[in-house]
């Protein structure tokens, strides 16, 4: 029997993720605070961690947490970092 | 049945019919022989569906009809091509297949070269060259073939094959076929697109709404009230992504407006916010169809809600225009009187109250405030999205009595839900509240305007219920005009 599906098989494809880097030696990460409450406190201890070990930082915020982030957010994260650390939730 | 040439023509499962000497183009192939009824058949497949590319290719050839055949697909996992053969099973009787599942090698040349019966990992290792997941039993004897065992069952299960596929919200659904679908859209261009799902970001072609509403149990008539729904519910004013994806309880509640409630026999009456019409209950099913299906937003995996609710199954309410003292909903967002319209709000469940001693309006509309004070949070002082109040009947004439027009109404409720910030200064806050000197007032709502008011219920009972906000969330209410032409 022949339906007709709901799904768009072009979304249904899983995404892959991008590699992971093996260490954090020369490279530049960015601190991306979605402006939940406290997740700045969250990025700062781990910004001091990464200065420690001698890595560059970046920080960035996204307008509000509860809507995607806009192309010129995501443009800076791509155009400023080899990686992202995100703080997520409350 | 080795060292014989082969041939034969089947359907293959997702394309046309093909043949042995196309499948050998590319190097020998591993047919093996299976059917539905076989559990050694299941295992087997299990097996094959891990391995990646190896020098032999495997190829079922599923001893049922292209649906059954594609179930077992899906079942095992398997994404090598899949031949269905029906009775009276031709390249079974060619090859004297007795068992499955029986793997049968052939050669570039068209040449059965060697075959294997039942479950045999090594040996299914040494055909196919390659390694095969190490789990479960090494070897299992198989099941009679249908040559000789007609099938123990008749047909596909069709509401468990829609299970199978994941087309469900968890209750049963109609299966979208064609002619069902064609019915639903009506003559609309099935191609067309109300926009990209979040968030998974599928597109929402007609067709597609048209396939969820099918699965939820609309009838065709009420597809122009599901696809005004799903345009208000995409519209980025909603901010379907967030709440899509976030950890809140809240859903997508639809009010519907206007002439349609009659059209569709939709019941604003007894019982407005439970079971027991086709048509509200559909139409909210729907969307969230679209949500999930279309859209990705499952539970566990890109719908990240905590709880959820029981509305988010899908909730439409119609508005009781005729008992309601006030202007309409879709009148106050806009629209003409006369005009069907539909209004998706981001909300939680409802919480009803009970008032059957209130005598006057401002005593009701104090009560009101009261249960709407404890939604979100007890503590969460202003909220900043909108809170819906369904007023019923008896308590609308209460107000109607008094000659209290909505505007009146809502400015009592945000009147009345106000206190001091000291005594909201526990556990979940606002910096409103936290900044706050102790004896400042703080209300409920940042704005009278998120207040909105619509009337439904049955006549009998003194009840109305508040859907508090999604807050935070930064969504806004949309109206979208039922067009009932294609």
């Amino acid at each position: 029997m022949d339906y007709v599906s709901p799904i768009d098989p072009r979304a249904a494809e899983p995404l892959e993720r991008a590699p992971r880097p093996e260490s954090l030696d020369g490279r530049r990460v960015v601190l991306l605070d979605i402006t939940k409450h406290r997740g700045a406190e969250f990025l700062d201890r781990i910004e001091e961690h990464l200065r420690r070990r001698g890595s560059e930082t970046f920080r960035i915020s996204k307008e509000i947490f509860s809507r995607p982030a806009s192309t010129e957010v995501i443009e800076r994260v791509a155009i400023h970092g080899d990686l992202v650390v995100e703080g997520l939730a409350d | 049945m080795t060292d014989r040439t082969v041939e034969f023509t089947l359907p293959l499962v997702g394309g046309d019919h093909v043949s042995l000497a196309e499948l050998v183009q590319d190097g020998p192939r591993l047919l093996v022989f299976a059917h539905a009824d076989c559990p050694t058949s299941h295992l087997a497949l299990r097996h094959l569906a891990a391995i990646a590319d190896g020098p032999v290719r495997p190829v079922l050839i599923a001893e049922e009809p292209p649906e059954l055949a594609a179930r077992m697909a899906r079942r095992s996992g398997v994404r090598f091509p899949v031949l269905a053969q029906e009775a009276p099973f031709p390249v079974s009787e060619q090859l004297g297949i007795e068992a499955v599942p029986t793997a049968v090698l052939v050669d570039a040349a068209g040449t059965a070269v060697e075959s294997l019966v039942g479950w045999d990992r090594a040996g299914y290792e040494r055909l196919l060259g390659t390694p095969l997941p190490d789990r479960g039993p090494a070897r299992k004897p198989g099941c009679g073939s249908r040559l000789h065992e007609p099938p123990a069952e008749g047909g596909l299960d069709e509401p468990e094959d829609m299970f199978e596929r994941g087309w469900t919200d968890g209750l049963p659904v109609v299966p979208p076929t064609p002619e069902r679908v064609e019915r639903m859209l009506g003559g609309r261009d099935p191609g067309r697109s109300l926009g990209a799902v979040p968030p998974g970001g599928g597109t929402a072609t007609l067709e597609r709404v048209a396939a969820c509403a099918v699965l939820a149990g609309c009838r065709p008539d009420y597809f122009p009230v599901v696809e005004a729904a799903v345009e208000a519910a995409l519209d980025s004013a909603l901010n379907p992504h967030g709440l899509a994806v976030t950890t809140q309880p809240g859903g997508v509640v639809l009010v519907v407006n206007g002439p349609a409630r009659e059209r569709l026999g939709l019941n604003s009456g007894m019982g407005a916010l439970g079971p027991g019409t086709r048509a509200n209950m559909t139409i909210g099913r729907a969307l969230r169809l679209v949500l999930m299906l279309t859209g990705d937003a499952r539970p566990g995996r890109l719908d990240r809600s905590t709880l959820s609710n029981p509305a988010k199954v899908g909730l439409c309410i119609a508005e009781d225009e005729e008992r309601s003292p006030w202007g309409p909903l879709h009148v106050d967002r806009g629209l003409e009187r006369g005009a069907s319209a539909v209004t998706a709000i981001a909300a939680d469940a409802p919480l009803s109250i009970s008032d059957h001693r209130s005598t006057t309006p401002d005593e009701l509309a104090w009560v009101l405030a009261q249960a709407a004070a404890v939604t979100w949070s007890p503590c969460w002082w202003p909220m900043d999205d909108d809170s819906l109040f369904v007023i019923g009947p008896e308590h609308a004439a209460t107000f109607a009595a008094a000659g209290w027009a909505k505007e009146r109404v809502r400015e009592a409720i945000f009147a009345a839900a106000v206190r001091p910030a000291g005594e909201l200064k526990r556990g979940e806050t606002t910096p409103a509240v936290r900044e706050s000197p102790d004896d400042r007032p703080i209300h409920k709502w940042a704005d009278p305007a998120r207040i909105l008011i619509v009337v439904a219920g049955g006549e009998a009972g003194r009840y109305s219920a508040v859907l508090g906000p999604c807050d935070g969330m930064q969504t806004r209410p949309v109206t979208r005009e039922v067009r009932w032409t294609t």
